[in-house]
């Protein structure tokens, strides 16, 4: 097993990381797979591509608007597809099938304005690749994985130590009791999306980087879920770990077994895991009775 | 315009099946899967390859083809019914992904990516809504007999339900065969009917679609969830002038039922004696009080 | 109260369906008559012609289906510019396929049950002619389409679907254009990347091996990799490829794929050349953005050809693939030359017409149909590189 593998599944595995975790930052407040989240990760690359780097502008410029589209974008996707299901206390499954359908919807509105065409990024880097020794590392694999690790770290200090991040432990764990609290958890719910689609922006241009722009770049969303799951429902530490284990196993996988049967082999992997491991990486938060 | 009446008649029914499938499933149960078109594909293929390699009679490929889905069905129902409910749509996904890759992959066999061509066109019209007519008399029964009573008590609450003596792994078991049974078999009248198989339509994103029928109909009802899967699956053909504009209406249509009226089109109203009675002495009420007021 | 008015929702939506349904039966065949009587009584001035353009409008090929249209729909506009054909205005309409197999045959079954389309110009991709060609044995609507695999116009037996024809070279033709092409220039060790879950590339992959084989060079197994939608890095895939460091590496994929395979090959320091089909030609390179001198690929259009070059200048930013756009259009104009020579009121005679074209002079080369295979005969295609991200015409491969 060389070890330019492992780099390469390092490198799909931070990409995966930047999806699980909008992913499980949803999940863990109202306990739900938003499948929206690919949708809107296409979506807002997709913006940040016409309004900025279509016209020369740099990556940051591009990250920044990916990732203002991509907040913007989820929250519009609160109010229309979540709001009212959470005010009628409908079971968790409305959520599912409701970012289901608002996923179908992104995707066919990014179709009418991209479908004819394709996109890619303009690339942002002067040197394609960092050399170490007999190793290539993409200069973007090594950006995004900083970055990545970045916005992930921010996070986790948001989370933990500051007020805003309290209240959104306190709403994950009981939202009515939170309520009565005092705090908004509306609001509360407003920042998840909001701190979620700018996860999604982030990741959608580093796809976008990765694989070209086109309308169903979002699919690999899936990837995100298989990850957030396997890392303990909800947790984001137990999703980055995932979605880093994921990668790595399913490049190992890719160079030893070769493509099909690589993916027969990760389900077995995942199936093994879970009858042994319920509760995923991280152990997780969430009660057997949601 | 008869022929594409017909035609899309045709496929309403055969998605009918399944929809039937996923209502005694996930309406019912409270399951939720991912993978449940994988289950199509397999009977598609199977019953297939059975005709046009060893000729058997499209009877009898059809009933090996649904007997050996629902033996797959049982290897990954024993892992599924076991598991806490977030981890059946994860492990329901990974099943249909690797199903993909093994028809992509066992090339002399299904064809890979080119599909499978050249199985013989058996299935008319008639024998598809007659199909789909037992499929839903089959789900109205299971939903009736205590195996039904007992899938909705888990559904409500499984603690609960151990609790009352409810073999809880053993009914999940039940209800996720007869969903596969009868997922594998619309998979057997679609390839019969297309005459062509390929390994691409079969996907998550089908048996979401699926799901989403059973919502937007109602998904305490079977009689909604049918109604559902009539009108959503016939859509996209009467929108078809609206050209790429046509997913998006579907799209809005969906979120707005799913906001406005969470418990589907006929929430929990079933097309029984008992309902039928209840909705006309409701309608006669209404009118009878107007007319005194 | 709620379920009343649930019901009622519900019925509404039911009967607006069957109104839909009924505006259509109402609309749709006033079209067709309209169509028709004017095909029956050629003398008279006006009328219209209807033609169908069957496409992936959506989905994962949506980009193709749309370049397709856009040729087609720029013929027609040219054809009615100039009078039309036989004074009658030809006006067409696209049906969306989704890329779904399913979805294809509702919409075929449309365009000739509902519509009356007199022909269709097909899809660019294999699995949906797959789908509709048992479908479209039943009827007698001519389905001009670019579908590469032979099995997509042949049945088991080796006779030809009537309807189904093949507009540009098949598999087997490119293919072999493009081996001939790798070894004339001397090259002699290949890897081959190609995507397994897509019928095109999987097409074209034998006739390449099967020539190279002819002149005795054989690729070994473990130097042939295929992936799949569901593999994400192409830097694992090419790994091997990269390391033995053949001289080229054979790569017949969709243009996003070929755009993250090269990037990854370049990457990764491969210093051989790629051959591509035609998904590398234009835009490939403005959308890979880097230096691509490296690229070869095959190409149906000649772009040193003034009329081309000048017609793409004007497409460039609107279409995304040329070729089909091209492929589109020479297709009208084959069924305008077909209907001009036999008319619309035998559909037997429509399709004998296709079938028999003869030295037909288009901006994709010069077709001449096999009643045989309903294929080009002898279609020549055209070999291309880019001079960094100049293409670079080298050499015309007669079919």
């Amino acid at each position: 097993m060389s070890l330019q593998v492992i780099i390469n599944g390092i490198a799909t595995g931070s990409i995966y990381a930047l999806i699980a975790t909008g992913f499980a930052l949803i999940f863990n407040i109202l306990k739900f797979s938003n499948f929206s989240h690919g949708a809107t990760m296409t979506a807002a690359a997709f913006v940040a591509y016409f309004l900025v780097s279509s016209k020369g502008m740099g990556l940051v410029p591009t990250l920044a608007v990916a990732g203002l589209a991509g907040a913007l974008i989820a929250l519009f996707g609160e109010f229309v597809g979540f709001r009212r299901i959470l005010k009628n206390h409908s079971a968790p499954t409305y959520f599912f099938v409701s970012s289901i359908t608002l996923g179908t919807l992104y995707e066919g509105l990014v179709t009418i304005k991209a479908g004819s065409n394709f996109f890619n990024f303009p690339s942002f880097f002067a040197e394609p690749t960092v050399g170490v020794g007999s190793l290539v590392i993409s200069t973007s694999d090594l950006v995004m994985f900083a970055i990545s690790a970045v916005a992930l770290l921010v996070l986790a200090f948001i989370i933990q130590k500051t007020r805003i991040g309290r209240a959104l432990r306190a709403v994950s764990f009981d939202r009515d009791t939170a309520q009565l609290m005092g705090i908004d958890s509306t609001r509360i719910i407003q920042v998840a999306f909001v701190v979620s689609g700018i996860l999604a922006g982030f990741a959608g241009v580093f796809l976008g980087i990765k694989y070209t722009l086109y309308p169903t770049l979002g699919s690999l969303v899936v990837k995100g879920f298989i990850a957030s799951v396997i890392g303990g429902l909800g947790s984001l530490t137990g999703a980055v770990v995932g979605a880093l284990l994921l990668g790595i196993l399913e490049t190992i996988l890719l160079a030893v077994l070769g493509s099909g049967y690589s993916t027969i082999a990760v389900f077995g992997v995942m199936l093994v895991f879970l009858l042994i491991r319920p509760q995923g990486i991280a152990g997780s938060n969430v009660q057997e009775k949601a | 315009m008869n022929a594409l009446i017909s035609n899309v008649l045709t496929q309403v029914c055969i998605t009918l099946i399944a929809v039937a499938g996923i209502y005694v499933l996930t309406g019912l149960t409270g399951m939720f899967s991912l993978g449940q078109a994988a289950f199509m594909a397999i009977g598609a293929y199977a019953s297939g390859i059975l005709v046009i390699r060893t000729h058997i009679p499209f009877f009898l490929a059809a009933l090996i083809a649904v007997v050996m889905a629902t033996g797959i069905g049982y290897l990954i129902g024993y892992p599924v019914v076991r598991l806490r409910r977030d981890y059946i749509s994860l492990v329901t996904l990974g099943f249909g992904e690797a199903i993909a890759a093994l028809l992509n992959r066992m090339t002399t066999l299904t064809g890979g990516a080119s599909g499978l061509t050249g199985i013989p066109r058996k299935v008319t019209l008639t024998m598809a809504l007659v199909s789909a007519i037992i499929a839903i008399a089959l789900a109205a029964f299971f939903k009736t007999s205590k195996y039904g009573r007992q899938c909705i008590a888990l559904k409500g609450d499984e603690l609960a339900a151990k609790a009352m003596g409810i073999h809880v792994t053993r009914i999940k078991m039940v209800a996720f065969l007869l969903s596969v049974a009868l997922t594998s078999y619309s998979g057997v009248l679609y390839a019969f009917y297309m005459s062509y198989v390929d390994p691409t339509g079969f996907g998550w994103k089908k048996s979401a679609d699926w799901v989403i029928m059973v919502f937007f109909g109602g998904v305490n009802s079977l009689t909604g969830s049918t109604l559902g899967a009539f009108i959503l699956s016939a859509l996209p053909q009467v929108l078809r002038s609206m050209q790429n504009y046509r997913y998006v209406i579907y799209a809005i249509l969906v979120l707005i039922i799913l906001n406005f009226k969470p418990s589907g089109l006929l929430g929990e109203w079933e097309l029984t004696p008992r309902h039928i009675r209840e909705t006309v002495a409701r309608v006669r009420n209404k009118f009878g009080a107007k007319k005194e007021g | 109260m709620k379920r009343l008015l649930a019901l009622a929702l519900a019925i509404v939506l039911a009967l607006s369906l069957v109104a839909c349904g009924n505006t259509t039966d109402t609309t749709e065949p006033q079209g067709g008559e309209t169509a028709a009587p004017a095909g029956e009584t050629g003398g008279e001035e006006g009328g219209e012609i209807l033609i169908g353009c069957l496409q992936d409008i959506t989905g994962s090929t949506s980009s193709l289906g749309m370049s397709v249209e856009a040729g087609a729909k720029a013929a027609v506009e040219e054809i009615n510019a100039n009078g039309g054909i036989d004074g009658k205005t030809v006006v067409m309409k696209t049906y969306d396929t989704k890329g779904d197999v399913t979805e294809a045959v509702n919409a075929y079954i449309t365009a000739v049950t509902v519509d009356n389309v007199s022909l269709i110009i097909g899809p660019p991709v294999a699995n949906i002619a797959n789908a509709i060609k048992e479908t479209s044995e039943g009827y007698d609507v001519p389905v001009m389409g670019f579908a590469l695999d032979p099995a997509c116009q042949l049945k088991e037996d080796g006779t030809p679907y009537k309807n189904m024809f093949c507009l540009q070279p098949s598999a087997t033709t490119q293919g072999d254009i493009m081996a001939s092409f790798a070894l004339k220039n001397g090259l002699k060790t290949f890897g081959v990347l190609y995507n397994q879950e897509n019928s095109y590339s999987v097409s074209l992959l034998d006739p390449f091996l099967d020539r190279l084989a002819e002149d005795g060079i054989t690729v070994a197994d473990d130097m042939i990799i295929p992936f799949g939608a569901a593999d994400t890095d192409y830097k694992t895939l090419l790994q091997p490829l990269v390391k033995a460091n053949v001289d080229a590496i054979y790569c017949p994929n969709y243009t996003q794929q070929l755009v993250a395979i090269v990037t990854a090959a370049n990457e990764l320091g491969y210093e051989g050349k790629i051959i591509n089909g035609l998904d590398a030609a234009p835009n490939f390179n403005t959308i890979y953005g880097g230096d691509c001198s490296n690229v070869y690929y095959i190409n149906n259009i000649n772009t040193e050809d003034p009329e081309t070059a000048s017609r793409i200048a004007e497409i460039e930013d609107t279409v995304s693939a040329p070729n089909k756009y091209f492929l589109g259009y020479d297709a009208v104009m084959v069924a305008k030359q077909c209907i001009e020579e036999v008319g619309l009121e035998d559909p037997a005679a429509l399709t004998d017409a296709i079938a028999n074209v003869k030295d037909f002079k288009g901006l994709t080369g010069t077709l001449t149909m096999s009643p045989e295979t309903h294929m080009p005969d002898g279609m020549g295609m055209f070999m291309y590189t880019y001079d960094n991200q100049t293409p670079v015409m080298l050499e015309e491969f007669a079919g």
